[in-house]
């Protein structure tokens, strides 16, 4: 493939029988397989991948892995496009479609402004002028990100696994590998991640024989070991994102994104949610990029990025290379580079006399080494030309002698090493700086998790591999395998002596910081060493202010190469240490997630469960339209053709008042209560009394948080000496359930009563109206139905329609109503059978709404709609539920009486009328007692069910009103949005058949 | 996400099988009536809130149903112990750092 | 796609389930509730127990049990219960409340996995074992039955959202509604 001018003939992992063609901003472009994005754009010249943020500046790609900040890319168009991706983990397929992202966007929105704006330029623009932010957000918004979100639905599947082991080694270089490796032989559960296609992490790039295999063949002896283990689960391209409590950890794991975009048959990307026992972090480290002077120039790259192109992709991105260092190991890149046959035009050291073996080694390759200097600035027009390099005086804060120019089109960093501590610092433990290692290790994790390796400062290869082994080892022997000591035997490794290292975090220039050219401290938001010593200068001292004030570390690669260098120019110019600066926490998650991922297969239909009744498909049957109650689906109506809701609620309303009509009440929860003490229970837990209740009695019950306020209502049947049957709202079964085991099990173990939830088994047809009685008689009921033998408030067993049944003469409507329970796999044989027998006296199903205008017409209350979590039962004109003399007393009783609780302008329940006798009130609407007072307007209540009646022909409302029960026939107003003012009479709550005769026909 | 160990079920589960109910032993008063509104108004409303090692009380919600009680630390979260209603953990900490 | 069958998933058919409350430390209570239902009472958390073909038993509370019964008539079992045990023991029939499936093959594990935080692995979760937990967006009662089948039990009312769950989860091992492994 012509078109791949840098890509060396020969070596490297790819495989250059598959040749893959891809396009890079409409560009046709060719790579192989085993290619990133960014190695087979590399390989092909490319040498500007983006604009910068702010800037707008062009810039190229600096890493290799996840801490890539400038190539961020946009994958494929329309619903399957994902944005904010690093060309550096994108592994590279037939017909992949890239776009750079970012900077272009802003620029449009800010014009050339981006140039001009200093750090906290937001700050100081927006904080003191509202209209210009007002104006400016949309613009600025819209300008914002890395990319943009697709806007159609996704059409991939992602979801979750729940995994479980004694030992998750997180991450698969050569700690991580031997990690791995003696927690296996251990016996332990293992989980290995690693973000990259192919475990192995820099052995991947290794050029150094391990004992007497190549590297890559030690990489697959270990993974071919581990993956034979039963014990061993392999996870490769997933990075593990997140460490939370108690060892919690989510890992996204790439499935189907190197094939390409759509997968419609498989799992795109997977969350696994882990709880390991012990969890070891040999996640690695970043190499320091050094800040210089036109340090972003496409053509400045990490030392160990360059080697890893070179060794890995067998691709030089660049032909005459100028290495600039601060340590011996980034040697190894001009010798690769040397070896590749290209030329290294120089390796330009900060130290005064470099001198370990590698050092030894370049200079007798030919390679000249100018020791005691540093490249204070690059110059280039979209790509380095030339190196301005200059002698360092002894302190590393000033030049000492003249500048002078080198040709070279590749600068190679390496400012030393950034330890990959990410996932230690979310756990909320501090990174601490080492003067030693010139670097933030992590923190003390504490027994349940180990680092190794280079995320502990570890440089040389042979200590890496065997601390991992030790941690390996400590690890499965916490977790109760293995003696915790090792019996890994490292290979023999060629490890040059070295000289130490120098740290410099910023290369002065010529001329002082603020007026040298940009000198980039963090790529991704265009933070300079000026912006930093600015923020110093304008007061700000803490990190974390520094932060936020500059962005710096706030792109989405959380500064994983900018924030020490950062830091340590913060250091300095508050005239501290680096230790006493301290560095700001990372959080989840370590690369960036997919909302996809995070939803997993809660979509759709999963969202959120529906519960059904087991008459379900009969109301889809007839074309109910549906309510949510909680998580239930019930009947809201169900309108034949034409009718408006209303109507249909009308017809509903009408034939439970004038015939019978059929309501699906499954959905409320009933708890089944025995115990030879659930009498003296109930008492304690209700207002009202159960002890004197017979047995085949009902009661209706108040139930009261220990404040005084109401808490649930239903009633409760005596179905034998010891046994009750309790119902409660539909939305509240399962916080009842859990109430009444609180008080049981926390307070009064030694009462004799136990509780099961039978909500789920028992399914209810409420068959309501004058004719109710005649349908229960037609579908069969060996219970006698007569007035007298069958009162209202009574419960009796038996058979309907041939089914075990209980029937209870209760109403929520003031109708003559039998409630009929059988079990639920008999629930839809019962719903036939009444419906089939109702048809001669033209049974209507009806559905919440209804419910509710029936009940509203009585002034029954529904707990939660017409009371809000701070009314008594006085408030809602039902003392008469109280029992305030029983030997326990109730739960909520010693609140009643508190003074607050007494007060005469507490809002009560009202009724209202509409004054024009038309016009449905609003729910929700305020009320007021003057139509047009002058501001503050105080409030005399709101309205809290309203409907149309149809048995009354006019609107019903309840609502509560400051001292209502005293204002009968008062009128109070309710203003509405539109500007009109309705208004209201106070009347009594009880709209329809006051003396309650029609229960009892 | 929590890891607490059901002192019923006997083993470690993951926090969203459990609801937190509020802090441990706080007792009903015997005779609600003879307390003052101050006394009662403490009992209803006034919790502790340390920093540090608190008693709360748990349920095993989507287990076994059971209360239980728990001694978390609420500065980094470890629970130094779970026990059953009823009980005191043998080895008692000092609560909260007051 | 895998080879052979990944997981099976069907609903199995179960005469009654009672829940039953007493004192596990009370052998007479142990006995009397064995003499009916012909099955133990596992008093280890976290256990279950059957009679092959007849019944099972599972621990659902240190005083709590769900029986479920191949055979017989809900109601009846409850009142066969009630007037054999103390007064101080509860029993409900709930045959209407629980609907039972077996997921069998062998990633029967990882539809699991999928569907629950709770560790299925058999070194956690051998046969024998039993437990209540979170599914999906509801929760169920999870036995191990032999290696590579479970029996899951859960509300009725959350059946079609869960079977519907079961079977996305297990579409990807290939899995096939009624066919065994």
């Amino acid at each position: 493939m012509s078109g791949q001018v840098r890509r060396l003939a020969s070596g490297g992992r790819i495989n250059r029988d598959r040749g893959l063609r891809f396009t890079f901003d409409g560009r046709v472009l060719e790579g192989y397989a085993g290619d990133t994005l960014a190695s087979a754009l590399l390989a092909n010249g490319v040498d500007v991948v983006g604009r910068s943020f702010k800037y707008a500046r062009p810039r190229g790609i600096v890493g290799h892995g996840a801490e890539e900040p400038n190539a961020i890319v946009q994958l494929g168009s329309a619903a399957a496009s994902v944005p904010n991706l690093r060309a550096t983990q994108v592994e590279l397929y037939d017909g992949l479609e890239a776009r750079s992202t970012g900077a272009p966007v802003f620029q449009r929105a800010v014009g050339r402004l981006g140039r001009f704006l200093p750090a906290g330029f937001y700050y100081k623009t927006f904080m003191g002028s509202a209209p210009l932010w007002m104006a400016s957000e949309p613009l600025l918004r819209h300008a914002a990100g890395f990319g943009r979100a697709p806007t159609g639905a996704d059409p991939d599947t992602y979801d979750r696994m729940n995994r479980h082991c004694d030992v998750l080694v997180v991450g698969a270089g050569p700690a991580g590998l031997s990690a791995a490796l003696e927690a296996a032989r251990s016996g332990a559960r293992v989980l290995l991640a690693d973000e990259q296609a192919e475990f192995g992490g820099s052995l991947l790039a290794e050029t150094r024989p391990l004992g007497v295999d190549g590297a890559t063949n030690w990489v697959d002896k270990t993974i071919g070991e581990l993956a034979s283990r039963a014990n061993v689960e392999l996870l490769p391209r997933s990075t593990v994102s997140g460490f939370y409590d108690h060892n919690f950890l989510t890992i996204v794991e790439r499935r189907t994104d190197h094939l390409g975009l759509v997968s419609p048959n498989a799992t795109r990307e997977r969350l696994h949610r882990v709880r390991a026992d012990q969890v070891v972090l040999a996640t690695g480290a970043i190499e320091r990029p050094l800040v210089f002077a036109n340090n972003d120039l496409p053509g400045v790259m990490l030392a160990t990025s360059v080697g890893t192109y070179v060794n890995r992709y067998a691709v030089v991105p660049g032909e005459t290379l100028l290495l600039f260092t601060t340590n011996d190991q980034a040697y190894r890149t001009a010798l690769d580079w040397r070896r590749a046959g290209r030329e290294v035009c120089a390796i330009v050291d900060v130290r005064e006399a470099p001198g370990g073996e590698l050092v030894a080694a370049a200079r007798e390759a030919g390679i000249e080494v100018i020791a005691g200097h540093v490249v204070i600035e690059a110059i280039g027009r979209g790509r380095v030309a030339r190196a301005v390099i200059a002698p360092l005086n002894a302190s590393g804060d000033a030049l000492d002698g003249p500048t002078r120019r080198l040709s070279c089109n590749l600068i190679a960093c390496s400012g030393g090493w950034n330890p990959t501590l990410h996932l230690g610092s979310q756990t909320g433990v501090r990174p601490r700086w080492s003067e030693d290692a010139a670097a933030f290790l992590p923190g003390d994790l504490g027994v349940r998790a180990l680092c190794t390796g280079a995320v502990t400062g570890t440089g040389s290869l042979r200590a890496c591999l065997e601390e991992g082994a030790l941690a390996g080892a400590t690890a499965a022997s916490r977790t109760g395998f293995g003696s915790g000591r090792t019996t890994f035997a490292a290979p023999v490794i060629d490890e040059p002596r070295g000289t130490p290292a120098r740290p410099l975090y910023l290369v002065p220039h010529a001329r002082p910081v603020s007026r040298a050219p940009k000198q980039f401290v963090d790529y991704q938001l265009d933070v300079t060493a000026a912006d930093i010593e600015l923020a110093a200068r304008e007061g700000y001292k803490s990190v974390e202010h520094v932060k936020r004030y500059t962005a710096l570390g706030f792109g989405t690669d959380q500064g994983k190469l900018g924030n020490v260098n950062g830091v340590a120019i913060l250091a300095r110019a508050l005239g501290k240490t680096i230790a006493e600066t301290g560095t700001t926490m990372f959080r989840p998650s370590y690369t960036p997630a997919t909302f996809g991922t995070i939803a997993g297969r809660d979509v759709g239909e999963f969202f959120d469960p529906e519960r059904h009744t087991p008459m379900h498909t009969w109301h889809e049957s007839k074309g109910a339209a549906w309510e949510n109650v909680g998580r239930w689906k019930r009947p809201w109506y169900y309108p034949r053709a034409g009718e408006t809701m209303q109507q249909a609620v009308n017809r509903e309303c009408l034939a439970a008042r004038d015939g019978v009509a059929i309501l699906d009440a499954s959905t409320l929860g009933k708890i089944d209560i025995q115990g030879a003490d659930a009498a003296e229970f109930l008492d304690r837990i209700y207002t009202i009394g159960f002890r004197r209740l017979g047995v085949g009695r009902c009661r209706y019950g108040l139930m009261l948080r220990e404040d005084g306020t109401i808490f649930d209502d239903g009633v409760t049947a005596r179905l034998a000496e010891n046994r009750y049957l309790m119902h409660t709202t539909t939305g509240n079964a399962e916080a009842v359930f859990a109430w009444l085991e609180l008080w049981h099990q926390t307070e009064w173990p030694d009462l004799d009563v136990h509780f099961t939830s039978v909500t789920d088994h028992w399914a209810t047809a409420a068959l309501v109206g004058p004719r109710s009685r005649e349908v229960l008689a037609k579908v069969g009921a060996d219970i006698d139905l007569s007035r007298d033998a069958f009162r209202f408030m009574d419960v009796r067993e038996g058979e309907v329609a041939g089914f075990p049944a209980r029937v209870f003469r209760i109403s929520f409507s003031g109708e003559l109503s039998f409630e009929v329970n059988v079990p639920a796999q008999h629930g839809r044989g019962l719903w036939d059978a009444l419906i089939d027998a109702g048809s001669e006296f033209g049974i209507t199903p009806y559905g919440t709404e209804t419910m509710h205008v029936l009940r509203a017409e009585k002034g029954f209350i529904i707990v939660g709609q017409d009371t809000d979590g701070s009314m008594t039962p006085a408030d809602m004109g039902m003392d008469w539920a109280v029992r305030r003399n029983k030997p326990f007393g109730f739960i909520g009783d010693r609140s009643l009486v508190l003074s607050d609780h007494q007060r005469a302008d507490r809002p009560q329940l009202v009724g209202l009328a509409s004054a024009d006798g038309d016009t449905v009130l609003p729910e929700g609407g305020q009320l007021v007692d003057d139509p047009k007072p002058p501001p503050p307007v105080p409030m005399a209540g709101h309205v809290t069910s309203s409907y149309y009646s149809a048995r009354l022909s006019r609107p019903i409302a309840l609502g509560m009103v400051k001292g209502g029960s005293k204002r009968i026939g008062e009128t109070v107003y309710c203003p509405l949005a539109d500007g009109r003012i309705l208004a209201g009479t106070i009347v009594d709550p009880v709209f329809y058949d006051p003396e309650g005769e029609r229960q009892n026909v | 996400m929590l890891r607490i160990r059901c002192p019923y079920c006997q083993e470690a589960r993951s926090e969203e099988e459990f609801s937190h109910a509020g802090e441990a032993h706080i007792p009903r008063p015997a005779n609600p009536d003879a307390s003052s509104d101050a006394q009662w108004g403490e009992y209803l409303h006034l919790r502790r809130n340390p920093r540090g090692p608190h008693r709360e009380m748990w349920v095993h919600t989507a287990g076994c149903r059971r209360y239980f009680n728990v001694l978390r630390d609420t500065v980094n979260y470890e629970i130094l112990a779970t026990y059953a209603m009823g009980e005191r953990p043998a080895d008692e900490p000092e609560e909260g750092a007051l | 796609m895998s080879d052979g069958v990944g997981v099976a998933c069907r609903e199995s058919r179960v005469g009654a389930f009672l829940n039953l409350r007493g004192d596990a430390a009370d052998p007479g209570f142990r006995n009397v509730a064995a003499s009916v239902t012909g099955v133990e009472l596992p008093v280890e958390p976290c256990t279950w127990r059957r009679h092959a073909g007849h019944a099972a038993a599972y621990w659902l509370g240190p005083d709590e049990w769900l029986l479920a019964m191949q055979n017989g008539v809900g109601v009846d079992l409850e009142s066969r219960l009630r007037d054999v045990l103390d007064p101080r023991c509860s029993v409900v029939d709930v045959s209407g409340a629980h609907v039972q499936v077996e997921l069998s093959g062998e990633d029967a594990g990882k539809v699991l996995q999928k569907s629950s935080p709770y560790d299925f692995d058999p070194r956690n979760f051998g046969v024998g074992r039993c437990v209540q937990t979170v599914f999906a967006k509801a929760t169920a009662l999870v036995a191990a039955r032999e290696a590579d089948a479970f029996d899951i039990v859960f509300r009725r009312s959350y059946a079609d959202y869960l079977l519907r769950w079961l079977e996305d989860a297990a579409a990807e091992y290939n899995a096939s509604d009624g066919r065994s492994p």
